[in-house]
């Protein structure tokens, strides 16, 4: 793995600038991997080893994702909204899993690291690069149960949904009143259709359309 | 009566050999690496193909000598064969581990809902010998992530003409195990009754069968007390089926006294068939009616005494869409006698467990 001020470096620039949530967000992914047995995250074959839940949308995460390595495309980076700066590292091979939780204490601590910087942003910045790790963060070792359908690898379960007629991978549908839906049609869009809706296919669905077998093939 | 003989069919499939002449062949166990304060897990799974790099490994862990597995083309191991397994049982809303535990896999809910299962294929999954499949009670309502079901090949390694035996009669019944998710309903509520419509007494229904409908993620739309009147409660019932209600509920008036009108009143609102009484107790005096595919249901008094009652088993089928019919009410018998525990400990109990 890259030294912190390098991956520090080339995480901003993907992110789009330094701030403090690329350094918390790089030194809690060093640390992740450091306690999974991970030092090259990013490359075969520890590529396919490691998947990463991030509990937040912010700075940090695009850190913790370039440190790591892990998108969601790979199906490598899950995000749980729950608006809590925590991740949670997970070897697939070992099954070791950690998650890494940044403390409210740490904010409250930033003027003791660095009170000799004026500037707020600028102290915040090297307060969270010197700051003890026991300060800056909060490790839990646990047990994280991955069911198959949100492992990494090609699609194993597809379906279509009965009333639109769009197909629905990885176990995302609904079973609802006797039919298959996708979650749009089962609980509602998080968006409005403007003009006519398109169901075209939705008529020649059969009652009860439902692939069970694995796929063997990516689609 | 056992499925299979007690013979020790293992033994057949494992040979012991020295730890170098083991590349290439199929760990038959776990082996567990222990590195002080570091470390304590499985290095090296059953089922691993040891290869030439391992080698120094192992023998740093003590190992001189291995089981391994010699298995031809038509010989499953177990971890292996339930994965196609559980794909086959689990339906929609029902997922399971990606790695089996133990030579096990537990189904598990995708989402929240209502399981269902169907109990006569499980029985005929399970009379094929080598496999087996357990699993909690139809009709249960459960939780994303709720262990609905645990499967497994019995030995440790099976015959692939079994597995697809066993595949095959799972998957012509496709779904054994499925999940339905609850519907958002548009419910309202009659509290009947003269003595809380003339203020005598104050009503506790309403809050009772809010959190109900709460634990389900509906809520009420509204409600309405009315005295002892079948004219009037048949009106209110009509008024609230054109307001485009999805569940109408009323509660008391259901026994057999004179002032007991609710299901007179209901009936009298036009509905096209009305089952009352049900084969559970408490609860005998319930009523469930249907107006088209909404439902009119007729929660009698217990349903403010008992913490579960008949209800509890109705509602979660109702909201996942279910249209049920005498029959269905009258399978209830079994398992429709509420033990009255003094601490309730449904749904950790026999009520409603019909099988």
């Amino acid at each position: 793995m890259q030294d912190f001020e390098t991956l520090l470096k080339n995480s901003a620039e993907v992110h789009g600038h330094l701030c403090p949530g690329q350094i918390v967000g790089v030194r809690m992914a060093m640390l992740g991997c450091e306690l999974i047995g991970l030092n090259n995250p990013r490359q075969l074959p520890q590529i396919k080893k490691i998947i990463v839940y991030v509990e937040i949308d912010r700075c940090a995460t695009d850190a913790i994702a370039y440190v790591t390595g892990v998108k969601l495309g790979r199906r490598s980076l899950k995000f749980i909204d729950n608006g809590i700066m925590a991740a949670t590292f997970i070897n697939l091979e070992t099954n070791r899993a950690f998650r890494i939780r940044s403390t409210e204490k740490s904010r409250e601590l930033i003027t003791d690291y660095a009170p000799e910087i004026k500037d707020k942003h600028l102290r915040q910045l090297e307060a969270y690069k010197q700051m003890p790790t026991d300060l800056l963060f909060k490790i839990q070792t646990v047990d994280v149960k991955i069911p198959i359908h949100n492992m990494p690898g090609p699609t194993r379960f597809k379906t279509i949904c009965q009333n639109c007629g769009i197909a629905v991978r990885d176990k995302k549908e609904v079973y609802q009143n006797e039919e298959i839906l996708c979650r749009s049609c089962a609980f509602g869009a998080y968006y409005r259709i403007l003009g006519k809706k398109n169901h075209a296919n939705a008529g020649a669905l059969k009652a009860f359309n439902y692939e069970p077998p694995f796929r063997k093939t990516p689609c | 009566m056992l499925k299979q003989d007690d013979r020790p069919r293992e033994r057949a499939y494992f040979q012991k050999i020295k730890v170098k002449d083991a590349v290439g062949l199929t760990l038959g166990h776990d082996i567990t690496e222990v590195r002080p304060g570091e470390y304590k897990g499985p290095s090296f799974r059953k089922g691993y193909k040891v290869q030439e790099g391992d080698l120094c490994h192992l023998m740093r862990l003590g190992k001189r000598h291995l089981y391994v597995m010699d298995l031809n083309e038509n010989q499953i191991h177990e971890d292996e064969a339930v994965i196609e397994l559980a794909n086959a049982l689990a339906g929609p809303g029902v997922t399971f581990e990606a790695e089996p535990r133990e030579g096990k896999i537990q189904l598990i809910a995708a989402y929240d809902g209502l399981l269902k299962v169907q109990v006569d294929p499980l029985t005929e999954f399970n009379l094929i010998p080598d496999v087996m499949c357990a699993s909690i009670h139809n009709n249960t309502p459960v939780k994303k992530g709720l262990p609905l079901a645990g499967t497994r090949a019995i030995p440790l390694v099976i015959e692939r003409d079994i597995l697809d035996q066993a595949v095959s009669v799972a998957t012509a019944s496709f779904p054994i195990f499925a999940v339905k998710a609850f519907n958002t309903v548009s419910t309202r509520l009659i509290i009947t009754g003269n003595e809380v419509s003339e203020g005598l007494i104050e009503d506790r229904f309403e809050a009772i069968v809010s959190r109900k409908l709460a634990a389900y993620g509906s809520t009420l739309a509204e409600t309405a007390i009315l005295p002892d009147d079948q004219d009037e409660i048949s009106s209110m019932v009509r008024y609230f089926l054109e307001a485009g209600s999805d569940l109408i509920i009323t509660t008391g008036g259901m026994s057999v006294d004179p002032d007991d009108v609710t299901r007179l009143g209901i009936r009298g609102a036009g509905v096209d068939r009305v089952h009352y009484g049900a084969a559970v107790l408490p609860g005998a005096m319930f009523l469930l009616a249907y107006k088209g595919d909404t439902p009119i249901v007729g929660i009698p008094a217990c349903g403010l005494y008992h913490p579960t009652t008949v209800f509890d088993l109705i509602l979660p089928r109702l909201l996942a869409g279910e249209l049920l019919t005498t029959r269905d009410l009258a399978r209830l018998a079994h398992g429709g006698l509420c033990l009255d525990c003094a601490t309730c400990r449904y749904p950790a109990c026999s009520f409603g467990k019909t099988g």
